[in-house]
């Protein structure tokens, strides 16, 4: 096959460590709580390395740009998806004097449940546990 | 010069392996087309039943429980097993490579694996009907069909497989339609069909894996109750209404835009002129299937999606309308000034103008929020969807087989005959779905088994109609089969229509196994009328 | 890079030559990676959705998935894309033995996610964190929130759904292995290897959002 190109080895490398700091960076990041911008530095570092991935290890940097063009039109058509479905969903009871209020607060099974501690086992209700009870109910 | 007697893929290789296991794209084109017919049948006969337990009020010889099956099968007989997969995968696999010059497609084994994947999914709807069958209606909404007790999990995986062939079919195409053209078959010389077959294709790869995912959550939500559309579980019903159409709005134009390019085709042949708007029709199409993305909610103005959500999806329905009305005015301006003659291809894609415009419009009607809420769920909306799918999809479907026939098959039929069924088909067309537009005004609701009395008149009409429209189906596919018999085959030339695009002028009727004898050299334009002189082959 | 004058015996009838076969065969593969990505992002929608209108519960429920789990799986991952690119740089320099290495490097990396996977999975079936109606774990964590079972059910769909992906990609590599043990695959033809390997490094784009998704944030 001729002149297709070939990544040098040092390339492939350096993005597969570029890889590994980003994961320890987006791990470390997620033990601070920045608030509504938690979600966005996630996804932010998120698309960074799958860029690195698409443009190196995926080779479109170097490819035909009719593959390149494929691969965004996916990811605007899943943007459309998204957009346009929470323009209904986070709007419901926007116009109409309807009580808007989450789904369902709770389905029914949870008041069948018994309480369990963190290995599953059930633990006495009246038990002298000092992790329940202390959070709001509803 | 016999053609029979030249090689051609009919006849070459021989042998029942040779055609289960073949490459051949012709071939397996022609399996699409006996398999869609079959089912087309299969469908056309359900609905014959609904006409005749709709034909006089009360439950004549169905229960409401078997009508409601009656219909869902209808339904998803009609749209996932013929008309979804009948012109690309028929009329599509035969003619691209044709068009292009190639030998066959991109993937030629994924082509046969599309075909097998498609007859797999149909066993599975076979399968759902010897059961007894499904009653949620195609469309398959939460909560019902999460509770239903009939065969929906059968159903939608019959539905999610054949979501795989018609992935597979698109991809493909797009291979086949950017890699295999000859030389000098640059875009703005390509055939228009075979730019509706790119749009549809471009479509079909992504619109359907979000059916599939969806078909994928309704089976699991009926085996493990796992709530994402159970509002006693948390879940909301709403959000499968939006998966479900966010796959079939751009279904339709799935259904439709091949349509289009068989219509863009048969236009300028037989009223032997230039296409007027090349361009204006490449890219239209273009811009249907993109905003065909956009606009999934307005079949939901009544489901209780957010009015801003409405508001949206209203304004943009409105965009989608204007390309088709740009293809309208350009079809006929084609014909202006043009040497038409009425064969009976020209007579479908009279027939299709006339039977889309009021299709096309009515959807326009229904765009409308506020008119919506009252006609949703009415037979206005039933006759809407079959003005454009039956009296825009299949009548550009039998106009498309009748223009191509005489080439795939090596056999003119007998003319006389298939103009009588095109007017048959015409005016039973109109008979059946004209009153129902009055009936949904009226408000006669869709999927009722019973009525009022008040509405019988107009059922009685639509059913009466469609007698005649099912028996001129019937006769037009019969005369088209009836021309293969070996006595007296009328042999209609390489160019029965003096067409010039590459499948009329550089191949045998019907075509060599492997197409073309030498590699086409393209010589002119793929209508120019007005530059060269084409003679037809086969005279009247 | 010379051309073969006489045809190849990989240059299927209906091309021209290995060029125009190579490039359709890259782009029949980008129009499938496109029809995963909307496949994958189907549920996507389903996890903004849920997690718009249930904020808290997001938060609170993925401090029960494992954080050091996940991450070893994501080293684990992006490590197996390494190596299935090195493969293909392999043979693309005629190194056929390394890259059988790679390939094979790719495939136990690959198994040893499903592994950590199946690790993670059965801890959540002893403890109760299942999808649907069929959740019944109580904790503390959870014992506030409001229909942890939603969380759960995404998770498993989503991962399950990925898993699958794993699984097959084990099944394409392990085809690589054979075909490129026995001289298939060679330096003058590999498309098939560059081919799964773009399918490959789409499962692992599919993990780097899924990682953070649901075990950091």
């Amino acid at each position: 096959m001729s002149e297709h190109h070939i990544t040098p080895l040092k390339t492939y490398l350096v993005i597969a460590g570029a890889l590994f700091c980003l994961t320890a960076i987006t791990v470390w990041v997620s033990y601070f709580d920045f608030g509504s911008l938690n979600i966005i530095i996630a996804m932010g570092v998120a698309t960074f390395k799958a860029t690195l991935v698409a443009l190196f290890f995926m080779h479109l940097l170097w490819d035909d740009k009719k593959n390149l063009t494929m691969f965004i039109m996916s990811l605007m058509f899943l943007g459309i998806f998204i957009t346009i479905t929470l323009l209904d969903t986070g709007f419901r009871g926007g116009v109409n004097p309807e009580v808007e209020y989450p789904i369902n607060k709770r389905a029914a099974f949870y008041d069948s449940l018994p309480l369990t501690d963190t290995h599953g086992n059930p633990v006495d209700e009246h038990g002298t546990d000092s992790h329940e009870g202390d959070e709001d109910h509803h | 010069m016999a053609e029979n007697e030249k090689l051609n893929y009919l006849t070459h290789p021989k042998g029942i392996m040779s055609w289960l296991l073949t490459l051949d794209h012709k071939r397996i084109g022609l399996m699409y087309l006996f398999g869609g017919i079959i089912f087309f049948f299969l469908g056309g006969l359900l609905a014959l039943g609904m006409r005749l337990e709709l034909a006089a009020p009360g439950n004549d010889f169905m229960s409401n429980e078997t009508y409601n099956n009656v219909y869902t099968l209808h339904g998803a007989i009609m749209i996932f097993l013929f008309i979804i997969p009948a012109i690309p995968g028929a009329l599509g696999n035969m003619l691209l490579p044709l068009m292009l010059g190639a030998k066959d497609v991109a993937f030629p084994r994924l082509n046969l694996a599309s075909f097998y994947i498609y007859t797999l999914g149909a066993l599975f709807v076979v399968y759902t009907i010897i059961a007894g069958g499904v009653d949620t209606g195609w469309t398959f909404y939460t909560p019902y069909s999460t509770t239903s007790t009939s065969n929906v999990i059968p159903m939608t995986m019959g539905i999610f497989i054949i979501g795989f062939s018609s992935i597979l079919t698109g991809l493909n195409f797009i291979a086949t339609i950017h890699k295999m053209r000859i030389p000098g078959l640059t875009w703005y010389k390509l055939p228009l069909f075979v730019w509706a077959l790119y749009g549809t294709s471009l479509v079909q790869i992504t619109a359907t894996p979000v059916i599939a995912i969806t078909m994928v959550l309704l089976i699991l939500e009926r085996l493990l109750g796992i709530g994402i559309f159970d509002p006693a579980l948390g879940g909301d019903p709403v959000l499968y209404q939006h998966f479900f159409w966010f796959y079939s709005h751009p279904a339709v134009y799935i259904m439709i835009l091949p349509a289009f390019g068989i219509i863009s085709e048969i236009i300028p042949v037989h009223s032997r002129k230039k296409i007027w708007g090349y361009k204006f029709i490449a890219f239209s199409t273009l811009s249907i299937a993109f905003i065909g993305f956009l606009v999934w909610g307005h079949h939901m103005f009544t489901s209780g999606q957010s009015v801003f959500s409405q508001i949206v999806f209203s304004f943009i329905t409105y965009f989608v309308g204007i390309p088709t009305g740009v293809k309208i005015f350009s079809w006929i301006l084609t014909m202006y000034k043009g040497q038409v003659s009425f064969t009976p291809p020209m007579l479908y894609a009279l027939s299709f103008l006339f039977l889309f415009t009021i299709g096309g419009l009515t959807g326009i009607f229904l765009g409308a929020v506020a008119l919506d809420i009252h006609l949703h769920d009415t037979y206005f909306v039933v006759a809407h969807f079959h003005y454009v799918m039956q009296g825009g999809t299949i009548i550009a479907f039998l106009g498309g087989l009748h223009h191509w026939w005489p080439k795939t098959m090596g056999a003119m039929y007998n003319q006389t005959v298939a103009s009588i069924c095109c007017l048959g088909v015409f005016l039973g067309f109109n008979g059946t779905f004209f009153p129902q537009f009055l009936l949904g005004l009226r408000g006669m609701p869709r999927r009722y088994a019973t009525y009022d009395p008040q509405y019988a008149e107009l059922h009685n009409y639509s059913s009466f109609w469609s007698g005649i429209l099912g028996l001129s189906i019937f006769i037009a596919i019969m005369n088209l089969l009836w021309s293969l018999r070996k006595s007296n085959k009328l042999d209609p030339g390489t160019n029965p229509w003096g067409a010039m695009t590459l499948e009329w002028t550089h191949t045998s009727s019907p075509p060599h196994p492997h197409n073309f004898e030498e590699e086409p050299v393209l010589e002119h334009g793929p209508y120019d009328y007005d530059k060269v002189i084409v003679e037809p082959t086969f005279k009247k | 890079m010379s051309h073969d004058n006489s045809s190849p015996d990989f240059l299927q009838h209906h091309f021209h030559d290995v060029d125009q076969q190579y490039e359709t065969a890259k782009l029949g593969m980008w129009a499938f990676i496109l029809t995963e990505v909307l496949t994958f992002g189907g549920l996507f929608v389903a996890y903004v959705v849920y997690r718009s209108w249930y904020p808290e519960m997001f938060v609170g429920a993925n401090l029960l998935l494992d954080v050091n789990k996940g991450l070893l799986n994501t080293i684990v991952l992006i490590t197996s894309s390494l190596t299935m690119v090195l493969a293909v740089w392999a043979i693309q320099q005629k190194k056929q033995k390394l890259s059988l290495f790679m390939l094979i490097a790719t495939f136990l990396f690959a198994f040893m996610f499903l592994g950590i996977k199946y690790l993670e999975y059965s801890h959540k079936f002893e403890v109760g964190q299942l999808p649907g109606e069929y959740y019944s774990y109580m904790g503390p964590e959870v014992a506030h929130l409001n229909n942890p079972h939603i969380f759960f059910s995404i998770y498993f769909i989503m991962t399950g759904l990925h898993g699958l992906h794993v699984a097959i990609g084990m099944g394409l590599i392990a085809w690589l292995i054979y075909a490129t043990a026995k001289g298939n695959l060679h330096s003058k033809y590999y498309t098939p290897m560059e081919m799964i390997g773009i399918f490959w490094h789409l499962v692992d784009l599919i993990w780097i959002y899924l990682f953070p998704l649901f075990y950091l944030i």
